[in-house]
């Protein structure tokens, strides 16, 4: 049988008429910016539980987390999801969408802020994809047409997107513009910018510091050369919205959900009851009679009207999502120091000090001098070992960034933390991959796993020696 | 041989043929006789060629529209005059004429007629085929098999009745079937076969996952059926169902999972008027067998964690006496608590609200009275029916009302729908013919019941987190006395009136009262026809379809739940327009040698619309549901529009030759405008065969004996949207959003290929008393279109690609026999068994490496469970944590009595069942008859989310209890308590360590336990349906003013006579579609009882 037909009437039928086919490059750059500080801020079960990995939370009721269950939930699939489609692949399509238009009003400077902003995000992001998985998908990730793609060793993903963010540093003009109100970290301050980058290079440094001194020490000190974050105004945080969906995550979790999942845990809470750390009126509410606080049994059913809750700023929509700050930066400074990396051991008071007045002041909290003369918190007394007294001050500032806090336990082993009660394990040294890829990409997930001596809590990323 | 269309009069011959023997033929209409003088009254006896008396044989006074039927005795009475002719017709008989003498009676002897033993059934595109011509497998459902013992969704009907055919009903109120035909051939698409009714393709869509996000993977949202539900069972004549390739493949594309060809009731030409009422009732009631057994000897919590005696209570001055008394652990959704001990008295949640009648009271901790099986009612449905038929002799029309009224058994859950249903055709000159088929309806649904891990859904906290010392009477009784929120589970300070907020579960009866949706859908469907008789060998059929609806869904989460407030609203229309042009020929090219066929074109047109608006942040007004009263500013509403166009051409030519042998020929060519636009044709063509060797054979034996066997291919196109990629919206914050699509999409896309064959065989013996049908099949679906998922490092979620292969191989067998058929009883034993094969061949190649990706994921459930296709496996495997086996025994941890958990993804289940089979007895004794139906299913999986997180929290009667020491389970191991596992140690000796069943953290709960544990064999078997019909004798109505009158008991879903999943229908699921094999929250099955009453006047 022979059709003569003609098809062309079907015109535009099969363009799905509610979705764009092509949008402005800067709509991309800023959802992928709110997607990272919702990802990193977060406190969901279901995607971000670094706040019970480094035992500054627990929960109440439901204690698989606490204790370390990453299967019945799949955390690592939906945190790995957001990092790759969400954030990674968004700025990945402004960077192609900047570079297919040739827009002749657009300064090249004004394009190279873009490009470098897209740098520092896509850095901060797959050096987070890093810390938290050890090799993931890298040099053949964002590509439709490889599905499988293989993981790349975790210190060369490292070494890649440190020279990313090098080159991203050196391309930054302060005076011109670049994503205007799409950015909305800093506004379109370029000069806010370069101290981002710097301070990231900075932890970007001391983190691989164990085992690449030489590079670790180049690396700060061409970063603090370009200038680090000088105060909390400097800190690259995310302004949330006080109506929703545009709320901080947190409130989500403790308030907007109407349960009662989560509340300091006494690991944390003890330490700073035994300091009396003043910081602990801001850390926590006085749901218990006054000055008494009591954490929840890390790890273990502890009903949320016998312990302390936490304080005011985390039940508030518009609190914002901090993805760097400054007393992060003075920290690093006091451990750079320690580490010889820039200056000498005896530059580490100072930062740690600022380090500890940073975190009073971001919270609100006076008497930061009278808490650092206490022989537990004075540098000179505090702890016998540097890696000691440091470690514990940062993770006491890092309450509520717990993918940072449980980062300076992986390094340093301090402070003790307990072993789950439940499952009786250890801190994990990292997330497990996610459930679906051994499904969806077994290969690629086979070879990655034996890389790194098997996709195990317990495997250590390059930079976390024993 | 004659061919002839729906809806078309051809001949009398043809429309003699074409209506249904036996007890239906007896149950339509009766005619009103018109009468004139000289007339007498003739009667007489109908027998058959071996004396037995024929019941429903048609007599027509010839030249009139005086007509009668024969009774079960095979009596009748006419009035006629002497020298008129009579004209009796039987189907399977040859037709008698006999002239009226001068005698008053008139006997006939009928006789068998080889020409027209076989039935004339409707197959591709309305066209009516003898069966034995078909090269391929149909099988016909008459009316009576689904509106006698009727369901609310006709599928359900089907179950066990047609070989092939494995549908799953869900157990809520409106919900939908899942529907496979021979398995399960496209890999993530649409699985469902087409519905036609009387030539129109209607809409099976079930938009569960478009309007609530994730229904069909357990993630809450409501099941609002599936849209062939809006047929109504009373207008239903026959339903055909077409299985193979060879048998649809006229029907294009759309058709390559099957199709139901559903022909309704029409008006019968030289008929008269006629006025059938049907009525029914059924009432309806949870089946406990399917509900848990609750352990009712601990109380609420999660373990010894509080304070209180064995740290098992709150403590708290209630009373002002400055002593701490016993208060609940109100928090904890949980019941490894405290043993029940009548003598201690603890204030409970019934307590702190001041209306209660134990307001500030203690009192005894004991189990409760009144379970969670509380909330169920009976539940009933009426329905009610009205048709006017007639018929003259240029046209004729059935005009039918039907209202089906159902309360379900839980609270405040009601479904309405009415159903006007017309059928006419008329006759504009001798040669042209229009004919008219419209169906409307109208459904209004409220308070269906939730689904899966959701708050709406009251199963989950039934079956999986509860406390067992509440009583659910004292629950609905706090409701309906405040019409507040007063849940069990208060959020903290019980004293204080932010403490008395729920915190993880509201009140069953405020989530069913206030939390409640409501939806409604009206439908137009049908077409109008025009026939033109252009001579003896040709007519040209042009018909016009349309199927449309539109529908509203209204959500909402009340001010005082513990979710935040919400209204939502969903619109959802649909719209689909077909436009078919046929020539139908028909040759007798030699005496014996005879063609007919085929030759047309069709378009359609397809447009799908929704928007889903939401508020955002909550509610300001309490109970005040409208977008405007959204707390924080609206969130863009989310809007689909899917707009396709496809044109088919096809042709088909049938060569028989002496009623021995036919040859049928087929072939379409389709155009999609899915497929990108410089590739979207593609032709396919089948071929099928029947060998009629009973026309060779003379024996006595042998009634009937054809061979037939097909090849044919399918072809298919996709979904809209495929080809191009597109970007999405998130929600904008203080500058707009836009964001790459998770999917990424192929502009390569060529068409799907279904390729099959078949080969069957049929045979009846002694005079139909016993035969068979037994079919072979294997189809390979190859090409593949469809969204498959990928690793996130992708950047997406899911690539479509255009691979892929899955078979699907099958025996299908039917049988009939009657062991005893005698004037006064009749036995018949109808079986059916079906068992199908299913294989994933090949998946896909990834582009930039090469290698061949050999496991796709279709679904992810709650719990870490995975639904996959897998090379190698049958489509649809069950993936997850498994137990570790040595030498196939279960590993258990020698020091803590728990099994050692392979947390691997691994093959755990398959969701298809290894066979089906139903078995039908009819028993007859005069005009009572009785009839049962006992529905099997061999093999198939379910992953039950419900034990698996409610083993964990103690509710159900296995957590509890004795061991095989004698002791409480829930003793401490050390006092020898626990359960003793089956299992090795990993040294391979028999374990000997109990498990603790002390706490949350328990032997048997998600926490120590691999998803296999949860997983269950779907086997049952069912007793289905039971009937029980009597209709009154013709002597008895004789005088009364309405006739045919016949009363029904029937039953449905009485007994499930074997199971191997407990607490639950192995049946029930979440939704249709293609993500099988879970259960979470699981409603359970109903027992229906009814009565039936029909009658004509």
């Amino acid at each position: 049988m022979a059709f003569s037909f003609s098809c062309s009437d079907f015109g535009d039928i099969n363009v799905d008429p509610k979705s764009a086919t092509a949008v402005p490059a800067e709509t991309l750059f800023a959802n992928a910016t709110k997607n990272l500080a919702d990802q990193m801020t977060s406190t969901s079960v279901n995607s971000n539980i670094f706040r019970l990995f480094a035992q500054t939370w627990t929960t109440t009721t439901y204690v698989d987390e606490p204790n370390y269950n990453l299967t019945t939930r799949d955390q690592p699939g939906t945190f790995w999801d957001t990092f790759y489609r969400d954030i990674l692949k968004d700025l990945d399509e402004t960077r192609k969408i900047l570079m297919s238009t040739d827009d002749a009003t657009i300064l090249p400077a004004v394009r190279n802020n873009q490009f470098a902003l897209i740098d520092i995000l896509e850095v901060y992001s797959y050096h987070v994809l890093v810390d938290v998985f050890a090799d993931v998908p890298y040099s053949q990730a964002l590509d439709p047409d490889n599905v499988l793609p293989a993981y790349d060793d975790d210190a060369a993903t490292y070494a890649s997107i440190i020279a990313q963010l090098d080159q991203a540093i050196a391309s930054i003009s302060d005076g011109e513009e670049s994503f205007g109100e799409f950015d909305l970290i800093y506004g379109g301050d370029m000069a806010a910018w370069v101290r981002f980058a710097n301070s990231l290079k900075l932890r970007l440094a001391v983190r691989i510091a164990s085992v690449d001194a030489g590079k670790a020490a180049t690396m700060a000190t061409q970063a603090v050369a370009g200038g680090v974050f000088s105060s909390n105004a400097d800190n690259a945080s995310f302004q949330y919205l006080a109506s929703a969906p545009n709320t901080n995550p947190v409130w989500v979790a403790l308030v907007q959900s109407g349960r009662q999942d989560f509340i300091p845990a006494n690991t944390f809470v003890d330490v700073t009851n035994e300091l009396e750390d003043p910081r602990r009126t801001a850390f926590f509410d006085d749901n218990l009679d006054d000055g008494v606080y009591a954490g929840g049994l890390y790890g273990q059913n502890s009903p949320y009207a016998d312990y302390t809750h936490l304080g005011d700023v985390f039940n508030q929509p518009d609190t914002p999502g901090i993805l760097l700050d400054y007393s992060e930066v003075e920290f690093l400074l006091a451990e750079a120091s320690e580490l010889g990396l820039i200056g000498t051991p005896a530059d580490a008071e100072a930062h740690y000090n600022n380090a500890v007045t940073a975190s009073f002041e971001f919270y609100g909290v006076a008497g930061v001098e009278a808490y650092l003369s206490k022989p537990e918190v004075a540098y000179a007394t505090a702890a016998p070992t540097w890696q000691e007294k440091i470690a514990v001050q940062k993770w006491l500032s890092l309450f509520n960034r717990g993918f940072e806090a449980w980062v300076t336990y992986r390094k340093y082993g301090f402070p003790e933390l307990t072993i789950a009660p439940v499952s009786m394990l250890p801190v994990p040294r990292r997330y497990t991959y996610p459930q679906d890829e051994p499904t969806v990409n077994g290969g690629s997930y086979s070879a990655g796993s034996s890389a790194i001596g098997g996709d195990e809590l317990d495997s250590r990323v390059f930079w976390d020696v024993e | 041989m004659k061919l002839a269309l729906l809806q078309q009069a051809n001949s009398n011959k043809l429309k003699m043929r074409a209506r249904h023997k036996g007890l239906l033929t007896l149950l339509l209409a009766l005619v009103v006789q018109l009468s004139f003088a000289q007339e007498k009254t003739v009667t007489g006896t109908v027998t058959d060629q071996d004396g037995l008396p024929l019941p429903g044989v048609n007599i027509l006074v010839q030249g009139t529209t005086n007509g009668t039927q024969t009774d079960f005795d095979g009596n009748y009475s006419i009035e006629a005059s002497e020298g008129d002719e009579l004209l009796f017709t039987y189907i399977g008989q040859a037709d008698m004429a006999e002239t009226v003498g001068a005698s008053d009676t008139v006997n006939v002897q009928m006789q068998e007629d080889a020409q027209a033993l076989d039935e004339v059934v409707v197959t591709a595109l309305g066209i009516k085929r003898e069966k034995q011509a078909l090269g391929y497998a149909t099988t016909e459902v008459q009316s009576d098999q689904v509106n006698t013992a009727k369901e609310t969704n006709f599928i359900n009907s089907l179950s066990g009745k047609v070989a092939g055919l494995d549908i799953k009903k869900s157990n809520t109120l409106g919900g939908s079937s899942n529907i496979i035909l021979r398995g399960y051939t496209s890999i993530t698409g649409n699985n469902q076969p087409l519905f036609v009714v009387d030539g129109t393709p209607i809409s099976n869509d079930n938009t569960n996952s478009s309007s609530e996000v994730g229904q069909d993977t357990g993630r809450g949202g409501y099941d609002y059926g599936n849209a062939a539900m809006d047929i109504n069972p009373e207008d239903i004549e026959s339903i055909n169902v077409l299985k193979g390739a060879a048998a649809s493949n006229l029907y294009g594309n759309r058709a390559a999972n099957g199709v139901i060809i559903i022909t309704t009731k029409t008006g019968k030409r030289n008929k008269g008027l006629g006025v059938t009422i049907n009525s029914g009732v059924n009432i309806a009631n949870y089946d406990k067998d399917t509900f848990p057994v609750y352990q009712k000897e601990y109380g609420a919590g999660y373990g010894p964690y509080y304070s209180g005696p064995g740290g098992y209570f709150y403590e708290q001055d209630v009373d002002g006496d400055g002593v701490d008394d016993l208060t609940t652990v109100f928090t904890e959704d949980a019941t490894f608590g405290a043993p029940f001990d009548p003598n201690l008295l603890v204030y409970q949640w019934d307590a702190f609200y001041p209306e209660s009648p134990t307001y500030l009271q203690a009192t005894p901790w004991v189990g409760a009275k009144n379970g969670p099986e509380q909330v169920f009612n009976t539940g009933y449905t009426l329905n009610t029916s009205v048709s006017v038929s007639a018929g003259g002799e240029t046209g004729s029309f059935r005009l039918g009302y039907t209202n089906l009224d159902q309360t379900g058994i839980i609270p405040n859950g009601q479904l309405k729908r009415h159903t006007v249903d017309f059928n006419g055709s008329q006759d504009l000159s001798e040669k042209l013919t229009v004919g008219v088929k419209a169906t409307f309806t109208k459904q209004d649904g409220k308070g269906r019941s939730g689904t899966g891990y959701d708050g709406r859904n009251i199963m989950q906290g039934f079956r999986q987190w509860n406390q067992a010392n509440v009583d659910f009477a004292q629950q609905e009784d706090a409701y309906f006395a405040t019409g507040r929120n007063v849940t069990w589970n208060y959020s903290g300070d019980p004293l204080t009136e932010d403490g008395r907020n729920p915190i993880f579960f509201n009140n069953p009866y405020f989530v069913l009262f206030e939390n409640y949706q409501n939806d409604t859908r009206n439908r137009l469907f049908g077409n109008v026809n025009l026939n033109y008789e252009v001579n003896d060998w040709l007519n040209i059929l042009g018909r016009a379809s349309i199927d449309t609806y539109a529908e509203l869904r209204e959500g909402r989460l009340a001010v005082g739940s513990i979710e935040v407030p919400q209204y939502t609203r969903f619109n959802n229309s649909y719209q689909e327009t077909n436009f078919d042009l046929l020539f139908n020929y028909d040759f007798d090219l030699t005496e014996k040698l005879s063609l007919d066929g085929v030759l047309g074109a069709t378009t359609r047109k397809q447009r799908i619309e929704n928007i889903l608006a939401t508020t955002t942040g909550g509610l300001v007004v309490p109970k005040f549901y409208a977008l405007s009263n959204t707390l924080d500013p609206l969130t863009p509403p989310a809007e689909n529009l899917f707009n396709r166009k496809d044109y088919g051409f096809f042709a088909n030519a049938s060569f028989g030759y002496d009623r021995l042998i036919y040859l049928d020929l087929s072939g379409r060519y389709d155009i999609s405008s899915t497929l990108p636009e410089d590739n979207n044709g593609f032709f396919y063509p089948a071929i099928s065969t029947s060998f009629v060797f009973s026309q060779l054979i003379n024996a006595d034996w042998l009634t009937f004996g054809k061979l037939r066997a097909n090849y044919a291919e399918v072809g298919n196109s996709t979904d809209p949207y495929r080809t191009i990629d597109t970007y999405f919206s998130p929600t904008n914050f203080t500058v707009p959003f836009f964001s790459v699509s998770g999917q990424k999409n192929n502009n390569n896309l060529v068409n799907e290929l279904t390729k099959s064959y078949e080969v069957g065989l049929e045979m009846s013996f002694a005079q139909k008393r016993l035969g068979f049908d037994v079919a072979y099949y294997k189809t390979e679906t190859t090409d593949q279109i469809f969204p498959v998922a990928v690793s996130r490092a992708t950047g997406f979620s899911t690539t479509v690609v255009n691979s892929g292969q899955v078979d699907n191989k099958g025996i299908e067998a039917s049988l009939f026999v009657s062991p005893i058929k005698t004037e006064e009883f009749e036995w018949t034993v109808n079986a059916t068994w079906a068992k199908n094969k299913n294989e994933v061949v090949s998946l896909f190649t990834n582009v930039a490496t090469g290698e061949e990706v050999t496991n796709l994921q279709t679904g992810s459930v709650q719990g870490g469970i995975t639904i996959n296709a897998t090379v190698g496996q049958p489509y649809g495997t069950i993936q997850g944590s498994n137990f570790t086996f040595l030498n196939g025994e279960r590993v258990i941890d020698p020091d803590t009595g728990f099994f050692v958990v392979d947390d691997s993804q691994q093959v755990i289940g398959d969701i298809n069942p290894e066979w089906k089979g139903g078995l039908t007895n009819t028993l007859r004794y005069k005009d009572l008859s009785l009839s049962f139906l006992i529905d099997v299913q061999k093999g198939g999986d379910v992953f039950s989310l419900d034990t698996w997180y409610g083993y964990a929290t103690g509710i159900y009667d296995v957590t509890a209890g004795l061991n095989e020491l004698g002791n409480p389970k829930r003793d401490p191991v050390s006092e020898g308590g626990g359960v003793l596992l089956e299992g090795v140690n990993p040294d391979g000796s028999t374990n000997t360590t109990r498990g603790s069943m002390e706490d949350f953290f328990n032997a048997l709960g998600y926490q120590r336990t691999p998803n296999a544990a949860h997983v269950y064999d779907a086997s049952y078997v069912k007793l289905r349906e039971v009937t029980l019909s009597y209709k009154f004798p013709d002597r008895l109505t004789k005088n009364l003013p309405i006739n045919n009158i016949t009363l029904s008991a029937v039953g449905r879903n009485l007994w499930i006579i074997d199971k191997n999943t407990p607490y639950t229908d192995p049946e029930a699921g979440l939704s249709s579609g293609n993500i099988q094999g879970n259960q979470s929250g699981a409603f359970p099955s109903q027992k229906e009882y009814g009565f039936n009453l029909r009658f004509d006047f």
